[in-house]
């Protein structure tokens, strides 16, 4: 059972505790989410490409194990290292010994939720290496001393005020200034000594392509390519699913990819890593944690097709006015509240529960990933092993009673309307969860049955 | 039984009935203009679009002695220019593809062939043997880049297929890249800023030959 101190509600109440930031949370996301229309709508394919990624992504599916054979073949002959991790623990201590033999205790990273997932900074700080992230965004939450709220953009829930009073601590920066120009430009000047004195740089993936046994890296900054190019080692860290068959298959997801994410045609660097420059070490970490089992389960396997674009929280009425960190999970938001439940149960209970079932997450999903059927699907399976809480087990049950029961149902109908209508505070309290963020509507004196039966000669 | 063994055959175990490969959607046909001609003239005008609102700059040229002009007239505080572009020497430093990439950290200009332009993305396909270093088109304070006019193909469909071209009649690469404008990101209150980690800005030139430059100088 969820504990109520950690659980999304509870979370997302302190969120909401600052409205002006929800308001500028929602309103910027949104027009992130409309920048992905535009985006879209530019494509005169946009529908058949959806529908083409998704069916790739079956194929993969249905062939995980042979491609990931085929991947490691081609990668080992190309040069690459291939290790494999059964879960984060083995996934944290391939890292470790690779920053061991090399003798090195200082590394630079770029963006990559997996190791979020594993907690890899954690672990490598409590064995003495110092990481530093240099996508901006998560350098600004690391030195917060902070998760990323959002897998793509990860300091969305930061106003500008706040990083420039994190660099003035940080770097030196002057107080006060809070100009993104300014605090970009100190952050490249600080980064790019890292850069330049780091040996061992890692990097997530975001494809990885089993014919050919290269792996695609995307990024706008250009953070991933300046750590692995200047690094006598390069380590890249992936989840089993982030396989795709072919080459020109590339060619479907790369269109997808950056609209769905920021409404960018592409995003700026799209690099391919096949082989290792001489002189050089390349790496790859496998990582199932979890996904295996995943793989197994029908009605939830296909979130595995994810492509990690974070159009879904974009577009999401309760990602948008809850924040990422409410989440307690790497990833956040819907396809987040769907791949959690898979790792542990009990512990994100809550998440599928995050939604209002609306359905965007799932329209504009470029993989085309039944994400509001999902969560629909992991409440039932919540409820059934006793995972829900037991507020919501009695709210069940009595809902169950008055549903299933036309006196009962007719008779709490009238009973809530005339309470509304002549003692308003009954219902206008913190007793109503339903009060707390909005006012109770005006109700009507009769129901619709009522008016049916008067009116209907 | 090593971690190995044990994900692939619980993949294995786990994985659904096969599934089909679809087809893929047809590269977008060549000629869309209803004149059914001058295919390079629209696609090069999209490229030149596309890669201006992402926040890169586009050049048609006759030649190199006029890149030469244009970059000498756009970044005349800039003292270390290496190129790959033999055609822009005496104009730029030559380096050796055998440096430390540690040395280019002090690179204000880059001038660097490529394969081919995007049209619907603005990006630039690059390979390794184009770029002296791999780490060198991203380390450089300016990146400068030249293509002929013609190749440019007008979508990712047609992008890989002539990725797989190439690379039949070239050495497979060992790191390539596409390129879309100036490195950038907006992660501070999602105002766009250029120049993240890698340039700050980013040309692209189209060669033409059969252009004249007659009342360019």
């Amino acid at each position: 059972m969820s504990t109520n101190h950690n659980n999304h509600a509870a979370l997302a109440a302190a969120f909401n505790k600052d409205e002006p930031r929800v308001e500028w949370h929602d309103q910027t996301l949104w027009w992130v989410r409309k920048k992905r229309d535009i985006a879209a709508a530019k494509v005169p394919d946009w529908e058949a490409l959806r529908d083409t990624a998704s069916r790739i992504k079956d194929n993969v599916l249905s062939n995980l194990s042979g491609y990931l054979r085929q991947f490691e073949e081609e990668a080992i002959r190309n040069g690459i290292t291939v290790h494999w991790a059964a879960d984060a623990t083995e996934h944290n201590q391939i890292i470790l010994s690779l920053l061991q033999k090399h003798k090195v205790d200082k590394m630079v990273k770029s963006k990559s939720m997996l190791t979020e997932e594993c907690h890899l900074n954690e672990f490598l700080h409590e064995n003495g290496v110092e990481v530093i992230d240099t996508d901006l965004g998560e350098r600004v939450v690391q030195l917060a001393g902070e998760p990323p709220s959002h897998i793509v953009l990860p300091c969305i829930h930061k106003k500008k005020e706040e990083i420039g009073e994190i660099f003035h601590e940080h770097l030196g920066t002057p107080a006060g200034n809070a100009d993104p120009q300014f605090l970009t430009h100190a952050a490249r000047l600080h980064l790019r000594e890292k850069f330049l004195t780091r040996r061992v740089a890692l990097t997530g993936v975001n494809f990885a392509v089993a014919e050919t046994g290269e792996f695609v890296v995307c990024t706008n900054e250009g953070n991933a390519d300046m750590g692995a190019h200047l690094a006598d080692v390069h380590i890249a860290c992936m989840g089993i699913e982030k396989i795709i068959p072919q080459r020109r298959h590339l060619g479907v997801f790369l269109r997808l990819l950056a609209r769905s994410a920021t409404g960018q045609p592409i995003t700026t660097y799209s690099s391919h890593f096949r082989r290792p420059r001489p002189g050089q070490e390349m790496h790859i970490v496998l990582v199932d944690n979890g996904r295996s089992v995943h793989l197994g389960r029908k009605d939830f396997r296909n979130s595995l097709k994810c492509i990690r674009c974070a159009a879904c929280f974009n577009t999401c009425p309760v990602y948008r006015r809850s924040g990422g960190h409410s989440y307690h999970t790497a990833v956040a938001g819907p396809i987040g509240s769907i791949l959690a439940p898979n790792l542990d149960r009990s512990k994100y209970a809550d998440l599928p529960f995050a939604s209002t079932l609306c359905g965007s997450c799932s329209n504009v999903c470029p993989v085309k990933i039944d994400i509001h059927e999902q969560l629909y699907k992991w409440r039932q399976v919540i409820v059934q092993e006793g995972n829900a809480t037991a507020g919501k087990k009695a709210a069940m049950k009595a809902m169950n009673w008055v549903l299933s029961n036309p006196s009962v149902y007719h008779g709490a109908g009238r009973a809530g309307r005339w309470f509304m209508l002549n003692a308003p505070f009954t219902v206008n309290n913190g007793l109503n969860a339903w009060w707390r963020q909005r006012d109770m509507p005006v109700a009507p004196k009769q129901s619709f049955g009522e008016w049916y039966k008067k009116n209907k000669h | 039984m090593s971690s190995r063994e044990k994900i692939l055959s619980a993949v294995a175990a786990n994985q659904p009935a096969p599934r089909e490969l679809p087809p893929l959607p047809s590269a977008a046909p060549a000629a869309e203009s209803a004149q059914g001609s001058a295919m390079p003239a629209d696609l090069d005008a999209q490229f030149i679009a596309v890669l201006e609102s992402i926040g890169g700059e586009a050049y048609t040229v006759s030649g190199f002695a006029r890149i030469g002009t244009i970059l000498h007239e756009k970044f005349p505080a800039a003292k270390r220019v290496i190129s790959n572009c033999p055609q822009i020497q005496p104009f730029a430093e030559a380096a050796s593809a055998s440096e430390d990439p540690h040395t280019f950290e002090d690179v204000d200009l880059a001038i660097l062939p490529a394969h081919f332009g995007v049209a619907e993305n603005g990006a630039c396909w690059i390979t390794e043997s184009q770029m002296l270093h791999r780490a060198l088109p991203f380390i450089t304070q300016h990146l400068a880049l030249v293509i002929h006019r013609r190749d440019i193909v007008a979508d990712m469909h047609q992008a890989y297929d002539r990725i797989a071209l190439l690379e039949s009649a070239v050495a497979p690469y060992g790191f390539a890249t596409f390129i879309a404008g100036p490195s950038k990101t907006a992660d501070i209150e999602q105002s766009l800023v250029l120049g993240a980690h890698g340039p700050i800005s980013l040309t692209v030139f189209l060669l033409d030959e059969q252009l004249s430059d007659a009342g360019f100088f």
